[in-house]
This record gives structure tokens, C-alpha cells and sequence, in this order.
């Protein structure tokens, strides 16, 4: 065999030769007689010889909705349709250029050989690892027939129910709850198993849960990290606490485990699970002895003030607050009193801390604190948690009709959620909502008519719900299971159908945060690979699908384009408050909305208009109308086990990339050495950790990171391992939710456990 | 054009077969292609889909994703350098792809395409015009990454599917005979 080497790369790289070689191919007539496959002859070839030379990037406008404190503003850089690289967009002062370790993998993410790529179906049943390619309109034929036969079976949609949560906060998303809405009257996972005991708390004292701009934190005199670990999880605010850290505020880092935050402050104070209310009120009774309260404040701006005093007085004993928190009580004053002097001065409450059977309730204590201290209003100051003030969208994807005489449930209000309410007249139907933290408990209980289809979007629930013995057992009895994701996971496992899902460069959406105050646009920057599409295309195939068997079943748009569907999102109070006239503005890069400072005018969305200490509200829904010490879950077992964020995953997305791998491949559990030596346990050995739940064998590592008493697992995924550290978590539910959200939290870190060598 | 002598219809054939396996939409066109290639291997339709998409497909885990970038720039990752760089060939060679950037340019059933292509210009219809190119695709590529495909592909542990076993190692034998092959013309 000859042939010349040198010869075709001077030709591929030469650009003069190239063009001739080209022309002469052309000319040759080899063109026209090409068999033809899957290559075609390229006919333009005299009039579009190929630019050889280096090739500029497009850039495109794009927004992380990966459920991130930080939900980055994204700059991608393509060339000849290829993602090349992100940036952090420089024009937000919040991303400032520059994005997370899972950010920066977005290329590897987005081009990931893992990737589901086209539409398929699982034939020999659920879990038999036998897949079928199917065609999109093969696989929403076959599920319009299924919900119009359970329709005419049923009476009712009522079998038919969605679970749907946050890997995609982008705002068309709600287009999937849009779906279910435009079939008729259907059945919801309703909840949140991410921060509703801490919204229903804020919004008792305060009406609403609105935080101040994190970007104010750099001015901050004292700022309390409370039961967060920024340094992980919201790694760009991390540069505002430093900022005030290098001005002379004092950081302080409230957390039972020894986070990396807690390494960057100036202090750590180690306090014991599930007692951080109790703390607070210690401290609010030594700022009120101290007379370092702001009573004028109080006085003008809170409801039952006199009631709280005087519970503190009569109930909250000092020597008992330190001997529950194991902090020392000097060290309590200590903080008490210069966090009271430190004007102004800031907590930042983390999502881990409601998830116990008493985080409402530690969320309204901590309020309190923060408002006796005189800080709540102010610039720079505030109880910060979350926010979704900026989320005043149309939310026109997800507002659609029920098909005329669609039948649903009665007697039960409508479906809550904490981004976006069904809103509408009131109906003598609605949707059945079932707890999302309950899930496979309450689907296998929901009878008359049981649920018999399970759509699954945004969501990988064998990683993130509870009980997976339970949640198998329910997916196999149900008749059709449709996961819509991106990549193959534990619920992809056990579905009918799974569907390939665009990721955010390859759709139009747009995006805003529950943390900082900007907002992106997303622009559709590559074609969809394979045969993805977004969850709003999916919905209008299968409107289409619907309608071709039975006209005027379901009312979602037959045909969308992303890039229409985002544009209706936008409305007047959004430009306004984002001082834009259009969202084309946007291309220009993200825009932050008016400075605001909460609550600076005294107002508050409270019954009295003011801060209420004293909630008439709390009292009728939780039998308690004060901020007051409520005893977390009692032990059901030997140790405390609790389940964080690690930072490089969040919840179960990004794991699977070989970066986040290479740095974090499997999984441990994390002992205190002072347990691991009574359990004979040493470093890298392998441990079962058991509870009445299950059982998990993982190797151990030993650090006082975590307190005696305490193990800690992450509570991520990874791939190719069958560890899921809720198989421990019971679906206990933590004291409050139910009132804004729909059903209450999870008390995910009351899971107690305990350990052996194997 | 000259009568084509039976083996180079049959060397011909076989690319295009396999080509037809690898960008096969649905299992008839799956079967058909399988079929076509002579199997003495008795499978059902769906069982040779099943066993295609376990092997080459998803979605779960593939036993050998069939993309060159993936053993050629990062295990991960397709649509990566060598993608590019096949996409360069292919201007090249004057081919256009209605897929480009749905359907990475590197995948198996895509490079066999092109392949396909040039060869029968060789074969059938006598131009030669291509053939370095042809040849340089089949020494400085497909050989680089293929046989790294089929060493993966034929490692699953017991050789577990009869017809993906014969349909890589009719692969492997294509590999071996065209690198051996003189030019054609
Ligand atoms: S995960 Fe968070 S920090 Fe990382 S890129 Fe996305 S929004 Fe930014």
C-alpha cells in the first residue's frame, strides 16, 4: 500500500492547497457520483469553499439552573456549533468570570459519552436492562394512549401523576407542570424536599422569605454563617465574606460539623445537632439583659415582642442553653453581645438546619435574634435564607386550561410550590397532591383511582426520595413509569420509558436565583444533540399526540419553539424591576434587579403588617405562636447520621464527570475517632452503617471534623455504585412546610444509625 | 464503469452492511443490515436490538461507545479534537453531513459511511481521485481507534452476545483486509 501522507496534510493543512484540491473535486465530477449514505456530496462546493483559517467563536448568553445558590451567569463560547468553553459572565458582579468546578465541566457534561441520546423503552420489564430504540412519536403515542385509556377507564386523570423538582430550575421547565395541567385534573408530588420548614417560618415572622442582596455582605460588621457552608455550596458569595472578613468583621461559622467554611472563618463554634434555636434564644435573652436591643425598632416594627421577653425570662435558663448546645456559656455572651454590638450585623441561615423535626422552629428563633438585635431591614444586615422575589415571572408555559369537562378531586385546595402557584378561578375540582417527601408511601396508599402512570422530570427520585425498597416496590406496580433526563440514572433504571432531555445550551429559557439578585437569559448556543428536546418540546409532541387520538384532550400548544416560549415569560413588572426595556437587553449579559433593602420601610406581609414574634398563624397551624425551643427528634439509634452537600455535586448531577470523579470517586463515611477506636474501626476500613431502614457498606475515614456521636455521609450518587445514603433516611417530617409549600420537609439529619467493622 | 469482479461486490458489500448496522434507526433496519451480512446467527429482531443498545447504544452504560474521540482524546467525552478533525476529512474528501453537530462526525457508523463512499468511487466507478485520501482515513484514523473499539467490545466478559461478537469481528476482519489491501486502482 502507497500512499502519501505528506501530500493530504499539506492539503488538510494548507489552506491554498486545500481550496484546489477542492475546486478540482469539483471539477472531476467525483461528486456526482457518490453513492450516497449518511454523507452527502457537498453541491456548493464552487461557491463555498470551506474558511480554513481560524474560525472566531460565537458567544452565547447561558444560565446554570442546576439548583445552586449561585445560578451562574454563564458566557459559551462556540466554534462551527461546538462548545468550547464557559466562562462566568464578567458583567454580573455576582459570578464575576468565573463559575464552579461543576460549571467548568459544562462542556464535558454537555458532550458526556453518557448522555441519553435518543427516545427508548424498556421491553421484559422494569429494571431488566433491556432497552428498545423507539421514535418520539412511537414513545408519546404509546403514553397518550395509555393516560386517554386510564381517562375513559378512570373517569378522571387522577391515576396519572407527576414528580418534579429542581435539577432544572429553568423557568420554561414549569412547562412540564404546564403538561400536566393541559390534560385535565392529574395527581402531584406537591412539596419540597429542599427548605419548607424555614419558608413556612420566615414567612409566619415575616410574611415572606425575602433576603437581603448576599452582595451587601462585604459591609456586613458581623456576619453569622449559620448551619451553611458557603465555601462549598455557594462558593462566589465566599468572596463578599472575605471581603468584610479583610475590613474587620467578624465571621462566624455556627455548625455540628467542621466545614470548609468553618476553615475560612474567624470562628467555629461546634454546637450539637438540632440545638441551634435554643441557641438563639440564649442569645436573645443575653442581648435583652444586656439592654443591647433595639428597642425602638421593636417597638415601631413587631408584633408580641412582650410575649417573646417574657417567655425568655420565665423559660430560657443560660446554664441549661450551653449544657444542651455543649457550647461554654462564656463563649455564648461572648457572641451574643458583640454580634448585638456589631451594626450591621447578618445571619446566614443554611437549608441543612430545618431539615430536623424542629428546623421551623429553629429558623423562627433565629429570626427573632436577628430582629431583637435590631438588623433586620438594614443594609448589609437581615435573616437571610432565600428568596424568590425575583421570580415574578408569567409563567406562561406552566399556565394552561383543563380540557373542557376535565374531572378531578374535591374538596382539597390546589397544588402548592414554592417558585410558582396554579393560579385561576376556583374550580370544584383540583389535582390531587400527594407529599413529595413521602413518595413512595403515598403513591402506594393513593387509591380511587390509584396511580398508574408516574412522570418523573427535573428529578432523579432514587437518589433524592426516601425508602427505596418501598420506591421499587411502587414502580414495578405501576403501569407506565416515563423518566425525561439527561443521563441514565437509578430511576432511568426502573422506567418504561426513558427521554432524552436538552440541556441548558441547547434551549432558550430563562433564569433567575433564589439568593443573589440577577437575572440571565439563556440562549439556545448548540443544536440538541442526538434526538434531545426540552421538556416544553416534549409537552407540545405529546399535545400533539393527544389531540390526533382525541380531539380536545389536552390544551398544552401542539407545536413550541424554546426560544417563543421564553420571550412570554417576560412582562412589564420584570423590566421594570430589572430597569431593562426588553429582553433583548439581555444579550448584552445578565442585569441585576433595583437595590432593595427588605423590610427597610417597616412593612412586613405578616396579618399585623409587622415582625411577629407572637404568630396567630403559627399557633392554629403549629400549636405555638412564639419563637421557642422545641427538643429535637429523640435518638432511635446509637449515632446521629448527617447527610450535607459535597461540592462536587449537586444532589446526584455532575457526578458522573470524569473531573468530579477523578477528585471524589466513591463514597465514605466520615467517623470521629473517638468512635471509630471504640468500635475498633480504623482508617479505609469498610463499615456497615444500619438503621431500621437499611443497611450500607462504605469505607470509613476518620476525622474530628464531625463531633463524637456523629457520622456523616454525603448524600450524593455516584456512578456505577449502588450507594444512596437514603436508604438510611427515614421520611420523618420536620415541624412546618405545610402551610406555604404544600406538605412539610424532611428531617433528613434527625437519621440515627449505627456502625461495624466488616 | 467496469463489471465489478464478485469480491470486490462482496468487499464492497461488507462495509456497507456494517455501515448499515451501525446507523441502523430501529431494529428492522437493524435486522436487515445483520441479515445481510451473511449471520448463521439465528436472533430475533428485538433480541439483536436489545443486545446492539446494551453493546453500542444506552442508555445505560455502553460496553464500547462507537465514537473515535472516545478512545482517541478522553473516555468520557465525544465531540472533542478528533471529531473536528474527521469533520476537516470529510470537507475534505467533499462530503457534507446534514447531522453535523446532532450526530458527532467521529461515530462508527458516520467514519463507515465516508469509508464506503471513497471506496466506491475507487471501485465501481473508477476514480481515483480520492484514494489518498481514502487510504490515509483508513491508516491515520480508522486504524488507530477501531481496533481499541473491538479489543473493548470483545472483552465483555463471557462474549455474552453471539451476534455482537460476530458482528465485531466481521469488523476486525474488515480492518485487517482493507489496511492489507493495496490501492485499487
Ligand atoms: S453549580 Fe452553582 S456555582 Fe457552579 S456553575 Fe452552577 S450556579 Fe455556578
Amino acid at each position: 500500500m502507497s500512499y502519501s501522507k505528506e501530500k493530504v496534510e499539506s492539503i488538510l493543512n494548507n489552506g491554498i492547497s486545500r481550496r484546489s484540491f477542492l475546486k478540482g473535486l469539483a471539477a472531476s465530477g467525483v461528486l456526482t457520483s457518490l453513492p450516497g449514505g449518511i454523507l452527502q456530496a457537498n453541491e456548493d462546493l464552487n461557491t463555498k469553499i470551506p474558511y480554513v483559517g481560524q474560525k472566531n467563536y460565537q458567544t452565547f448568553r447561558n444560565a446554570c439552573p442546576r439548583n445552586c445558590y449561585d445560578t451562574c451567569s454563564i458566557k459559551t463560547y462556540v466554534k462551527d456549533g461546538v462548545m468550547q468553553f464557559i466562562e462566568g459572565a464578567t458583567e454580573s458582579t455576582y459570578t464575576r468570570g468565573g463559575c464552579c468546578v461543576k460549571g467548568n465541566s459544562y462542556v464535558k457534561r454537555v458532550y458526556s459519552a453518557r448522555r441519553l441520546k435518543f427516545p427508548m423503552m424498556q421491553v421484559g420489564g422494569k429494571g431488566s436492562g433491556n432497552w428498545k430504540r423507539i421514535s418520539w412519536d412511537y414513545a408519546m403515542e404509546t403514553i397518550a394512549k395509555k393516560l386517554l385509556e386510564m381517562k375513559k377507564e378512570d373517569g378522571t386523570l387522577l391515576g396519572a401523576a407527576l414528580t418534579k423538582y429542581s435539577g432544572n430550575f429553568g423557568i420554561t421547565h414549569y412547562g412540564v407542570e404546564g403538561m400536566f395541567s393541559s390534560i385535565g385534573y392529574t395527581t402531584r408530588l406537591a412539596g419540597t424536599p429542599c427548605w419548607p420548614a424555614g419558608i413556612d417560618a420566615q414567612n409566619l415572622d415575616m410574611g415572606d422569605m425575602w433576603c437581603n442582596d448576599p452582595e451587601e455582605m462585604k459591609d456586613s460588621k458581623f456576619i453569622i454563617l449559620w448551619g451553611v457552608n458557603p465555601a462549598s455550596n455557594s462558593v462566589h458569595s465566599m468572596k463578599y465574606i472575605y471581603e468584610a472578613k479583610k475590613k474587620g468583621a467578624k465571621v462566624v461559622v455556627i455548625d455540628p460539623i467542621f466545614t470548609e467554611a468553618a476553615s475560612k472563618a474567624s470562628q467555629y463554634i461546634q454546637i450539637k445537632t438540632g440545638t441551634d434555636g435554643l441557641l438563639a434564644l440564649g442569645m436573645a435573652k443575653i442581648i435583652i439583659e444586656a439592654n443591647l436591643h433595639d428597642q425602638k425598632w421593636l417597638d415601631a416594627n413587631s408584633k408580641g415582642y412582650k410575649e417573646y421577653k417574657a417567655y425568655l425570662d420565665k423559660e430560657i435558663k443560660l446554664d441549661n442553653v450551653s449544657k444542651i448546645t455543649g457550647i461554654p456559656l462564656a463563649m455564648i455572651k461572648e457572641l451574643a453581645l458583640s454580634f448585638a454590638k456589631a451594626k450591621p450585623a447578618t445571619v446566614w441561615m443554611g437549608y441543612g438546619m430545618q431539615r430536623h423535626t424542629n428546623g421551623g422552629s429553629m429558623i423562627r428563633a433565629i429570626d427573632a435574634l436577628v430582629a431583637v438585635s435590631g438588623n433586620i431591614g438594614k443594609y448589609a444586615g437581615g435573616a437571610r435564607y432565600g428568596h424568590l422575589s425575583t421570580w415574578g415571572f408569567n409563567y406562561a408555559a406552566l399556565s394552561q386550561t383543563k380540557p373542557e369537562g376535565s374531572v378531578g378531586y374535591t374538596g382539597v385546595s390546589a397544588i402548592k410550590g414554592e417558585f410558582a402557584k396554579e393560579s385561576g378561578a376556583k374550580a370544584a375540582y383540583t389535582d390531587r397532591s400527594l407529599n413529595i417527601n413521602k413518595t413512595a408511601r403515598e403513591l402506594l396508599n393513593a387509591k380511587e383511582p390509584k396511580v398508574r402512570l408516574l412522570w418523573v422530570a427535573c428529578k432523579n427520585v432514587f437518589s433524592q426520595d426516601f425508602d427505596r425498597n418501598q420506591l421499587i416496590r411502587m414502580f414495578q406496580q405501576l403501569d407506565l413509569v416515563v423518566v425525561a433526563d439527561q443521563f441514565f440514572n437509578e430511576t432511568a433504571k426502573w422506567a418504561d420509558i426513558v427521554l432524552p432531555v436538552a440541556t441548558q445550551f441547547e434551549e432558550y429559557d430563562v433564569n433567575v436565583s433564589y439568593w443573589h439578585y440577577w437575572l440571565s437569559l439563556n440562549e439556545q448556543a448548540i443544536k440538541p444533540l442526538f434526538e434531545v428536546k426540552s421538556d416544553v418540546e416534549i409537552a407540545a409532541l405529546l399535545s400533539k399526540h393527544m389531540n390526533k387520538l382525541e380531539k380536545g384532550s389536552c390544551t398544552f400548544p401542539q407545536s413550541v419553539d424554546t426560544k417563543v416560549m421564553t420571550i412570554k415569560e417576560f412582562n412589564p413588572g420584570i423590566y421594570e424591576q430589572f430597569g431593562i426595556k426588553s429582553w433583548e437587553e439581555l444579550k448584552n449579559g445578565p442585569v441585576k434587579a433595583k437595590a432593595v433593602i427588605p423590610y427597610a420601610d417597616g412593612k412586613f406581609k405578616t396579618p399585623s403588617g409587622k415582625f411577629e414574634f407572637y404568630s396567630d398563624k403559627a399557633l392554629e397551624l403549629f400549636g405555638n405562636a412564639l419563637p421557642s425551643y422545641v427538643e429535637v427528634r429523640k435518638p432511635y439509634d446509637k449515632f446521629r447520621m448527617t447527610s450535607p452537600h459535597s461540592r462536587w455535586s449537586l444532589h446526584s448531577q455532575f457526578q458522573n464527570l470524569e473531573w468530579m470523579e477523578d477528585m471524589h470517586p466513591e463514597p465514605y463515611v466520615y467517623i470521629n475517632p473517638d468512635d471509630a477506636e471504640a468500635k475498633m474501626v480504623k482508617e479505609g476500613d469498610t463499615v456497615a452503617v444500619f438503621n431500621k431502614q437499611g443497611l450500607l457498606r462504605v469505607k470509613a475515614k476518620l476525622t474530628d471534623n464531625v463531633q463524637a456521636g456523629t457520622v456523616l455521609m454525603y448524600e450524593q450518587w455516584y456512578n456505577n455504585n449502588i450507594y444512596n445514603v437514603n436508604e438510611l433516611v427515614d421520611d420523618t417530617s420536620s415541624d412546618m412546610g405545610a402551610f406555604k409549600t404544600g406538605a412539610p420537609g424532611v428531617a433528613l439529619h434527625d437519621t440515627f444509625v449505627n456502625f461495624r467493622k466488616l | 464503469m467496469q463489471t465489478l469482479q464478485p469480491h470486490d461486490t462482496l468487499r464492497l458489500d461488507e462495509v456497507k452492511h456494517l455501515r448499515d448496522i451501525f446507523n441502523a434507526q430501529n431494529s428492522k433496519e437493524l435486522k436487515v443490515a445483520f441479515d445481510a451480512l451473511n449471520a448463521s446467527i439465528e436472533i430475533s429482531q428485538e433480541d439483536l436490538e436489545i443486545q446492539f443498545n446494551r453493546y453500542f447504544v444506552g442508555p445505560m452504560e455502553t460496553v464500547a461507545d462507537p465514537f473515535a474521540s472516545v478512545y482517541l482524546d478522553n473516555p468520557d467525552v465525544f465531540m472533542s479534537k478528533t471529531t473536528l478533525y474527521v469533520r476537516d476529512l470529510y470537507e475534505t474528501m467533499g462530503f457534507t453531513y446534514s447531522l453535523k453537530n446532532v450526530i458527532p462526525e467521529d461515530h462508527l457508523g458516520v467514519e463507515l459511511d465516508a469509508y464506503y463512499q471513497l471506496l466506491f468511487l475507487e471501485i465501481a466507478k473508477e476514480i481515483t481521485y480520492l484514494s489518498d485520501l481514502r487510504h490515509y482515513f483508513l491508516h491515520e484514523h480508522l486504524a488507530l481507534w477501531i481496533p481499541r473499539f473491538l479489543e473493548r467490545g470483545l472483552a465483555q466478559s463471557e462474549r455474552d452476545s453471539k451476534a455482537m461478537t460476530f458482528i465485531l469481528l466481521q469488523l476486525k476482519s474488515l480492518l485487517i483486509r482493507e489496511t492489507t489491501t493495496t490501492r485499487s486502482s
